[in-house]
């Protein structure tokens, strides 16, 4: 006979304000199994856990009941009460009374309570049929996966690679450095970029236990937490780098000019490139889509030139597999491309330009020797307007979200301005200017007082031209007047966006993204690095907009959990897996084709006893199941169930209500 | 259709080349004008094999049995019954190599009062679609067609045409016959006959029968090719195909004008994810 014991917790006022807790322990207590049935205000407290410790001993229950909050918060807790009453642990059933019942059910106390009442009947009908589960243990794979070699990635893969675990770090462009290599000085300490960067990038490259592979994307991730398999495609770089000195004659003498991305197209590189001096891995590639040689056959001349014999125009793309244990997604951000704001005239005015082509351009390695000039004549702009959330905070063309940076790099560009041309004047046009954070407020000011840029609170309403300059008309909100500026350049702050290829590499991995494409976190505020899906990890603007420090702390905080992920050799799981019931199977094999895991094989067992005839079932491997249940729902004959959630078990709580 | 003299050659032929253990086909009934299925092992019952427009059973049931299971047999398929057949491929329940597979490119069957068989009308794919040999020739894929009753059904309300249901069910005796005539009921132990299976177990009430037969109809949604081997053995003369003929309907209007068992390696609509996938039911 079974002996149940109903523990219903108050959880403050949040169950006890909606649902008549006393009524709930008076009705559960007349169920027949119910041998106790306990209220109490946090039974997840240590006081509430000792009355269920003490009713599994004096009563001797062979099951527990807790109708709390949902199982994601506390059923850990609850399990360990259960193991260290002697119990085990799976033997708990959590009734979820307050997510369930009191939280969606605020307006009608009476209903709230008949539904925690029916909720708890279930639950005490499926603990009786519960049966006694025991952890699996799974050997881990110590290797991680970096995606993305940003600086996120950079950091996320030194911090992993100094505790000594091997890193593949893998970047889909030619270099690593991602956006970070682009900027020239960085808020609020204004700090060369390049100069903070490239030793990170170097160690990344002379590190022991980091493997860089660029120029390649992730194809594939098949597994599960500890035992994943990647699949690589590197791309064709028509260079083989083991022979490559980068000693440059190459793109010296390659005739074809191809604009530049690392210098925002504003001057051309050519098709064979290092996309940057301070490149890591310091070797060019071929950039397939404009090679001539590649094209159209005729040239070669980067062969020629190659002492090495390096060039190889036969090279095909490679597919490298690894196996990991972890992973850290670092795909960071693209920009909004800000041509909906007609009425500024983008496309139109040359001299209208995006904040990180004026970042290029005052960069001391950017296509203008770091002194800003007008794309339309090459003059030097005396007055610049800054326009500050472009595409930001802008729900009829853009995006409703902050992109968090753009105050403090506008400040820092009216500086660098400034800096690079003593007698200009910059004009800021903002909504607000956000600058939490340390030191930030103070390099607000630093822009306003000590290079005095006039800040102007109000939206711009329309750029047109006058002469070759531009007219920039917008709000002055604080004295409540029109104000014209008669601009040299407009730089227009613009929105950063999640990559655009992030849904698809979301699917790859399975995790989720929200609806800006940015990746999910499990929680916003308790597990702001981890995702849904164990082992992987999320590391800076991937997951929302933030700044170099931020995104930083970030990466360490993946390297920790990757860390802890790998600190033992093998990993505790839950043992709610499936099982196949082989006397029933079929093997008809749609639990194979079914399971998103790949877990399921198939093995020959006997027709019947001492049959010589073999026929072929199903087997679930209890590593690789997750105990998602598509085996369970698919299977026609019934052959599998899931531990914890097997047929008899829900056909109780069915007949329960 | 009379292709009883190429089937015996066919026959004769593979029992003198031993590339058959067993031949399955069909033979005269001795009390009245039906045939029923003939397991032929020995070269001597060849000439009993017949094969006209009363064949009409789908032979592909006999293959889920012991007796034939990891045997090297020789079959004769119609269009219907060679879908079947795919299914059983796919589902892992027959081994290719072991069958010689005679295609009969159908022109429909008889039923007992000697017109074509309603599910002939209806066929969509009257030759075999898998096959080693081929008798007859191909006339090609046809436009997918339903019956008036199946379309009156579906146009009643679900609650109706849930009464509907319950009302012919009352009929049912839960005999099996159904399920032991369905040549994609091959379960080692079916849901139905489950002891955790309390909601159709032990009695023939309605209320069983009726689950069960719903259950039925729903592991059959996505795999039935309508041969209707079904509604020929039940006893209670059931219109069982208006079950299974609905469902066929609903899965080829939703699900990208799927028919099951049309090509090899094609589990149905249920048993495989697709991106056109009808998800208006998410909220």
């Amino acid at each position: 006979m079974a002996r149940v014991g109903v523990f219903t917790c108050f959880c403050g006022a949040n169950i006890a304000d909606f649902v008549d807790v006393p009524r709930v322990v008076e009705e559960t207590r007349k169920i027949r199994e119910v041998r106790c049935s306990i209220e109490y205000k946090y039974m997840c407290s240590d006081p509430g856990q000792q009355m269920i410790r003490d009713a599994i001993v004096q009563q001797r229950l062979t099951s527990v009941v807790v109708a709390a909050c949902s199982p994601r918060m506390h059923e850990k807790t609850f399990r360990k009460a259960l193991s260290d009453a002697g119990m085990n642990p799976y033997l708990l059933e959590v009734a979820n009374i307050r997510e369930h019942s009191s939280w969606v059910h605020q307006k009608d106390k009476k209903a709230a309570t008949d539904k925690a009442i029916d909720l708890i009947r279930m639950a005490v009908a499926k603990s009786i049929a519960n049966e006694q589960l025991y952890e699996i243990s799974v050997p881990v794979t110590k290797r991680a996966l970096v995606i993305g070699g940003g600086i996120a990635g950079i950091q996320a893969a030194l911090d992993i690679a100094d505790a000594r675990i091997p890193v593949t770090l893998v970047e889909k462009s030619p270099s690593i450095g991602g956006r970070m290599a682009q900027l020239d000085e960085t808020f609020p300490t204004l700090d060369c970029s390049q100069c903070i960067l490239t030793p990170k990038m170097v160690d990344v490259a002379s590190h022991p236990y980091i493997e860089l592979i660029p120029y390649s994307e992730v194809i594939e991730l098949d597994g599960f937490v500890g035992n994943y398999k990647a699949k690589i495609r590197k791309k064709a770089s028509y260079v083989n780098f083991a022979n490559c000195t980068g000693c440059g004659a190459c793109w010296q003498k390659c005739p074809v000019k191809v604009p530049n991305e690392y210098n925002m197209n504003i001057d051309k590189r050519k098709a064979i490139y290092t996309p940057f001096p301070q490149a890591v891995p310091n070797k060019p590639v071929i950039d397939a889509a404009h090679c001539t040689m590649l094209l159209k056959g005729k040239c070669g001349i980067c062969a020629k030139v190659c002492e090495k014999g390096a060039i190889d125009f036969k090279m095909q793309d490679e597919i490298i597999e690894r196996e990991i244990g972890a992973v850290v997604v670092a795909t960071g951000y693209d920009l909004w491309d800000p041509k909906p704001y007609e009425e500024y005239g983008v496309g139109r005015y040359k001299d209208i330009i995006t904040s990180l082509e004026f970042e290029r351009m005052v960069s001391a390695n950017g296509p203008t020797g770091g002194v800003p000039q007008r794309p339309s004549d090459g003059k030097v702009p005396k007055t610049v307007v800054f326009i500050k959330c472009i595409g930001s905070r802008d729900e009829a063309k853009g995006i409703e979200y902050c992109s968090k940076i753009c105050c403090m790099y506008t400040a820092k560009h009216a500086i660098l301005l400034h800096h690079k041309v003593h007698d200009s004047h910059a004009y800021i046009f903002y909504m607000d200017i956000r600058a939490a954070g340390k030191g930030y407020e103070e390099f607000v000011k630093k822009a306003q007082v000590d290079t005095a840029a006039t800040y102007l609170r109000g939206r711009v309403s329309k750029i047109y031209k006058k002469g070759d300059k531009l007219m920039v008309r917008g709000e002055d909100a604080q004295i409540g007047q029109l104000v014209e500026v008669e601009a040299d350049l407009v730089v227009l702050a613009t929105a950063i966006i999640a990559p655009k290829d992030n849904p698809n590499l979301a699917r790859l991995l399975g995790i989720s993204y929200d609806k800006y494409g940015y990746l999910s976190e499990a929680h916003p505020k308790l597990r702001p690095v981890e995702t849904a899906k164990a082992g992987i990890f999320l590391a800076g603007c991937t997951q929302a907009p933030k700044d170099i420090p931020d995104t930083v702390a970030q990466a360490s905080a993946c390297a920790a959990k990757v860390c802890g992920l790998f600190s033992g050799d093998t990993m505790k799981k839950d043992p709610m897996v499936s099982k196949v019931n082989t006397e029933f199977c079929s093997g008809c094999q749609n639990c194979v084709t079914v399971c998103p895991y790949g877990a399921i094989v198939t093995e020959e067992i006997p027709m019947g006893h001492g049959s010589k005839e073999m026929r072929v079932v199903s087997k679930v491997n209890e590593g690789v199941c997750q105990g998602c249940g598509s085996c369970v729902a698919i299977c026609r004959s019934m052959a599998i169930n899931l531990s914890g959630f097997t047929d008899p078990q829900i056909i109780n709580e069915i007949v329960a209500i | 259709m009379d292709y009883t003299k190429q089937i015996q050659e066919i026959a004769s032929k593979l029992f003198a080349e031993e590339k058959i253990d067993i031949f399955i086909g069909y033979r005269q009934n001795a009390f009245d004008d039906n045939q029923v299925p003939i397991l032929v092992t020995v070269p001597a019952d060849v000439p009993n094999l017949i094969f006209t427009d009363k064949s009409v059973l789908n032979l592909t049931n006999y293959l889920k049995f012991e007796h034939t299971r990891n045997k090297r047999v020789g079959i004769v398929v119609k269009g219907c019954d060679s879908r079947a057949l795919n299914m059983l491929l796919t589902e892992s329940q027959v081994k290719r190599e072991n069958l010689y597979v005679i295609g009969i490119n159908c022109t429909g069957v008889l039923n007992e009062k000697g017109e074509k068989a309603q599910n002939c009308l209806e066929c969509v794919m009257p030759d075999a679609v898998v096959y080693d040999e081929m008798i007859g020739t191909p006339s090609g894929k046809k436009e997918y067609s339903v019956n008036v009753d199946v379309k009156e059904l579906a146009a009643k309300g679900l609650v109706e045409r849930g009464e509907y249901f319950q009302e012919i069910f009352e009929n049912c005796i839960r005999c099996n016959a159904c399920r032991h005539s369905c040549p994609l009921c091959y379960c080692t132990k079916c849901c139905i006959d489950q002891e955790s299976a309390v909601l159709y177990n032990g009695s023939n009430t309605p209320s069983s029968a009726f689950h069960a037969l719903m259950t039925w109809s729903l592991h059959l949604a996505g795999r039935c090719v309508d041969c209707r081997n079904c509604e020929k053995a039940c006893p209670s003369h059931l219109p069982l195909h208006l079950l299974h003929k609905q469902n066929e309907m609903v899965i080829y209007e939703n699900f990208q004008q799927h028919l099951a068992g049309m090509e090899k390696d094609d589990r149905g609509a249920f048993y495989k994810y697709s991106m056109k996938d009808p998800d208006d039911f998410i909220m």
